[in-house]
């Protein structure tokens, strides 16, 4: 299969630089821009108990419509997910039970058989640094190791193993972790050939100047046309650090946009790594195609109940019946949110999900106005999330500015 | 039993009368009567008399009918819903004077009334009375013609008081003359304004002429040249209308405005202290009532903007100089509103840039001043023929420069002038902390403790008296010795040591 039939990205309307799209994968589409939830597919269960995970497993039996969580189909709120290579690390799990896992892809598995959306796996490098004997920051896995485990689960989106960066690094130390982390994508590649997957390359930096350094060394070991040829995106990551620092945030998607736009990479669909859900809106507004974030579960996990994308309360003050998602419209489910179940995982869980699907509708509305190419609309969107959250709404009057033509 | 309660229909007249404080704001409300009138033109004269001044107001207005005009000499009855007098209070500034005399024409008829001493009497405690007659005119007569003599001007109508300059900019600023209706509008109301002065108040012109429209200062997106580029920058903002919801309902309201520079500052209107008056600016009417800079971000001076932010649900004081319904929901909406549209304002790129030329010429401007500070260092320095410490950065220098040029054994090893011990010397192996000052007596006056320094740098000893002093009171309740044979100084009980390293008595 080649490249361009395993992965295509259309671009079908935009908005100063806010664009809509379509990612089709192995004959899987997805509209963009769009949000993968994080959900960890394998967390120390075996089949029955769809390989535990806590949140997470609830997490899994509503994107599969399980009857334990009564039945209903919340397919539409998973059209891709996003899981990690380290996830499997993060259970303790023995070299036994993570074979299990991957002695067969997760897509083949009954258990999800009712999911038909994409899985991205994302390599996790973060997780896997660790500090040699002269305190230099290397990797306790080797890319062989990362890109088995991907194409084990059967990924349909992968990435390469990468060597995050650190808002403290020296300049050498970014320059060091860029070529090193050229050198495992080249291998990567190599292995990865006659994988039928979409490969995202991951990219690191701050600033226009460290991402247009990150990119120089890079493609000093994998020349650009190689990378044009052989990569069907682009995936900006380090941002968990300046997460919180929305200004930094967005200043590094920005430039990396430029950056990416000079080095020839710009039609590329360019997904974002770990981010909150405030910042969703901006980035898509900013010409985000695809983000990854597990701020639904967080939410949830600290008894936060959405009550948009930006507010939130306690899950003991939510008005459920102010809500018509899917969640609070079960009664059952309310009843769980209440604390009516057995399990802590459970009330937490229909939380996460009608947190996700508050994300989700968000997300499709963010959509539509682009595809519609209304520019006032989406301004006027932007702006309202200032309005709701004051601590964003100089950012927002930031992307409206810089990336929708400004306000006046 | 029901019981009516009553009203002190004088006093009310005298208090009404009375909240006009400025008289000036008897040309307000003749404007906006004759603007309320429809028409076209309007006349003032002012004239100055012996008793008062007389002010004569014509205009090309619809005119009154009888019910008209027993409004305009009634209080709180007026008949003009949705329109600037709609309260009945304006005119009773009038009753300020020695007389009132209105002629109107409407629908064929002139009707003529006549008050007389309205003042007087209404401190006499006698509600004054007016005489009216009505005679047959042509159906196209029209308009009213307003003569107050003997008006209480005080002396705001004085030649040192009031000039045509003066008016105009009351005018633009107080009066329906400054209005910004005509951004809204699409049918707008023209309406031509002409104020006469009496020569003796001021004979530079003959009339003042001017329109019922505010218009801001040309924009100029580009900095000019010279060491202020950005004082004539100049960008105006679109009319906006935005509409608030609140616990009362829905409020419009409008806003224009204009940042920029003082040079295109001062090409508006000035109001009172000029650098005051700008920021952002409440309105009813289309004319400024109050200013709400608390709406401007605090990173940003309130001088940059000028906006004026209209609202018809705004309500005012009985002399429409201040806004009542502070307390409200709808004044709470407006203002959250409007806090969040100065926030575009103050983030759009434009204004940002204008920031960032004005931040960079104040630091040329400051470059400058040093060039003209290096030329007096280079000149100081020539004088002294060399390094001649002035601080302690510069001491520290000559001590190194004395250090190199003598073999002192001593050398600087460490520096941190934040902290107390601001020297560590290496003498052969062995780490002597000190502190450093310019003046010896800097050590003492700092109240710094001996404690620890084993000796102290400085270019100078300062006042040898404050020194003395110290020997005859002591020091942190202990006795102090000066022994500069010696270069040292003894201190408390067991007499310890410091040595005084006096730079300027060195080779």
């Amino acid at each position: 299969m080649s490249r361009s039939t395993i992965s295509d990205f259309k671009v079908t309307n935009e908005v100063g630089q806010a664009r809509a799209g379509e990612l089709t994968i192995k004959g899987t589409s997805l509209k963009t821009p769009n949000l993968f939830p994080v959900i960890s597919v394998y967390g120390g269960g075996r089949a029955t108990s769809m390989f535990g995970g806590g949140l997470h497993r609830t997490i899994k039996e509503f994107m599969v419509g399980h009857e334990r969580v009564f039945g209903g189909d919340y397919s539409e709120y998973f059209p891709a997910i996003m899981s990690s290579v380290s996830a499997l690390t993060d259970y303790g799990l023995n070299e036994d039970i993570t074979e299990y896992y991957l002695e067969t892809p997760m897509k083949e598995r009954p258990e999800f058989s009712a999911f038909d959306g994409l899985l991205f796996i994302d390599s996790g490098g973060f997780k896997f640094l660790t500090q040699d004997d002269e305190g230099q920051e290397i990797l306790k896995i080797t890319p062989e190791r990362a890109f088995r485990i991907q194409r084990q689960m059967g990924a349909d989106i992968i990435i390469n193993l990468d060597y995050p960066i650190h808002p403290d690094d020296s300049y050498h130390e970014r320059v060091r972790k860029a070529r090193s982390t050229a050198e495992n994508t080249k291998k990567f590649l190599e292995l990865s050939t006659d994988y039928e997957a979409a490969r995202f390359l991951t990219i690191h930096g701050y600033t226009y100047s460290m991402i247009h350094t990150y990119l120089n060394e890079f493609t000093d070991v994998i020349p650009k046309d190689t990378i044009i040829k052989s990569v069907d995106g682009i995936a900006l990551g380090s941002l968990v650090p300046i997460k919180d620092n929305k200004g930094k945030l967005l200043q590094a998607v920005m430039d990396c946009r430029d950056v990416l736009d000079e080095f020839g990479f710009g039609q590329l669909p360019f997904h974002v790594l770990g981010i909150s859900n405030g910042s969703i809106p901006l980035l898509a507004a900013m010409g985000v195609d695809t983000f990854d974030s597990s701020s639904y579960l967080q939410a949830a996990i600290n008894h936060k109940y959405s009550t948009s994308l930006v507010g939130s309360v306690p899950i003991e003050l939510a008005d459920f019946d102010n809500c018509n998602c899917d969640v609070c419209s079960d009664d059952r489910l309310v009843d769980w949110m209440r604390g009516n179940t057995e399990y802590q995982k459970d009330i937490l869980g229909a939380v996460a999900m009608h947190n996700l699907i508050i994300q989700m509708e968000e997300m499709r509305r963010i959509r539509e106005i682009i595809q519609a190419g209304e520019r006032e609309e989406l301004v006027r969107y932007i702006d309202e999330l200032g309005r709701e959250s004051r601590r964003l709404r100089d950012y927002s009057h930031k992307v409206v500015n810089e990336s929708l033509g400004g306000y006046f | 039993m029901e019981k009516t309660p009553k009203v002190n229909e004088v006093n009310e007249f005298l208090e009404i009368a009375s909240d006009f404080e400025d008289p000036l704001e008897a040309i307000r409300e003749a404007l906006s009567n004759s603007y309320d009138a429809e028409a076209s033109e309007v006349r003032i004269e002012i004239r100055t008399r012996e008793n008062g001044s007389d002010i004569i107001i014509e205009d090309d207005g619809e005119g009154m009918d009888a019910a008209d005009l027993e409004s305009f000499f009634d209080l709180g009855n007026s008949n003009k819903d949705g329109s600037i007098g709609y309260k009945g209070h304006g005119t009773k500034i009038f009753y300020k004077s020695d007389e009132i005399v209105v002629n109107t024409s409407k629908d064929g008829l002139t009707h003529r009334a006549k008050m007389e001493r309205p003042w007087d009497k209404l401190n006499e405690r006698v509600l004054p009375t007016y005489s009216v007659s009505t005679t047959e005119t042509t159906k196209s007569r029209q308009g009213t013609f307003i003569r107050i003599s003997g008006f209480k001007s005080e002396a705001a109508f004085d030649p040192e008081s009031l000039t045509y300059n003066k008016i105009h900019h009351y005018l633009k600023w107080d009066t329906i003359a400054g209005s910004t209706a005509h951004y809204f509008d699409e049918d707008p109301h023209e309406f031509r304004v002409e104020v006469k002065l009496d020569p003796a108040i001021d004979d530079s012109m003959d009339w003042l002429v001017t329109t019922n429209r505010l218009e801001f200062p040309s924009e100029q997106l580009d900095p000019g040249e010279g060491n202020f580029p950005e004082e004539r920058m100049c960008k105006r903002y679109p009319p906006e209308e935005i509409e608030v919801s609140h616990d009362e309902g829905t409020s419009k309201i409008q806003v224009v405005g204009m940042a920029g520079g003082k040079a295109a500052r001062n090409e508006l209107a000035t109001y009172g202290k000029h650098s005051a008056q700008f920021g952002v600016w409440l309105a009813k009417d289309h004319i400024k009532i109050e200013q709400a800079n608390q709406v401007i971000s605090s990173d940003n001076e309130f001088l940059h903007f000028f906006f004026i932010a209209n609202c018809q649900d705004l309500e005012l004081s009985a002399n429409r100089g201040k806004i009542r319904n502070k307390a409200s929901p709808v004044y709470s909406a407006i203002i959250e509103e409007l806090d969040h549209y100065m926030s575009k304002v103050a983030n759009d790129p434009w204004f940002k840039r204008y920031l960032e030329i004005r931040r960079l010429a104040a630091i040329e401007r400051k470059t400058s001043d040093q060039r003209e500070s290096i030329d007096e260092r280079i000149t100081s320095a020539e004088l002294a023929g060399g390094l001649e410490p002035t601080n302690r950065e510069e001491l520290l220098v000559a001590w190194e420069r004395y250090q190199q040029r003598n073999g002192e054994d001593r050398k600087i090893v460490d520096i941190d002038l934040d902290s107390e011990i601001e020297l560590l010397f290496d003498s052969d192996g062995r780490f002597l902390p000190g502190s450093l000052h310019y003046h010896l007596t800097d050590f003492f006056e700092q109240d710094r403790s001996p404690n620890e320094i084993e000796f102290i740098l400085c270019w100078e000893l300062g006042d040898l008296d404050y020194l003395t002093d110290l020997e005859r009171n002591g020091y942190q309740n202990n006795d102090i010795e000066f022994d500069f044979e010696k270069k040292r100084v003894l201190y408390g009980p067991d007499g310890s040591e410091m040595e005084v390293i006096q730079l300027s008595q060195l080779d």
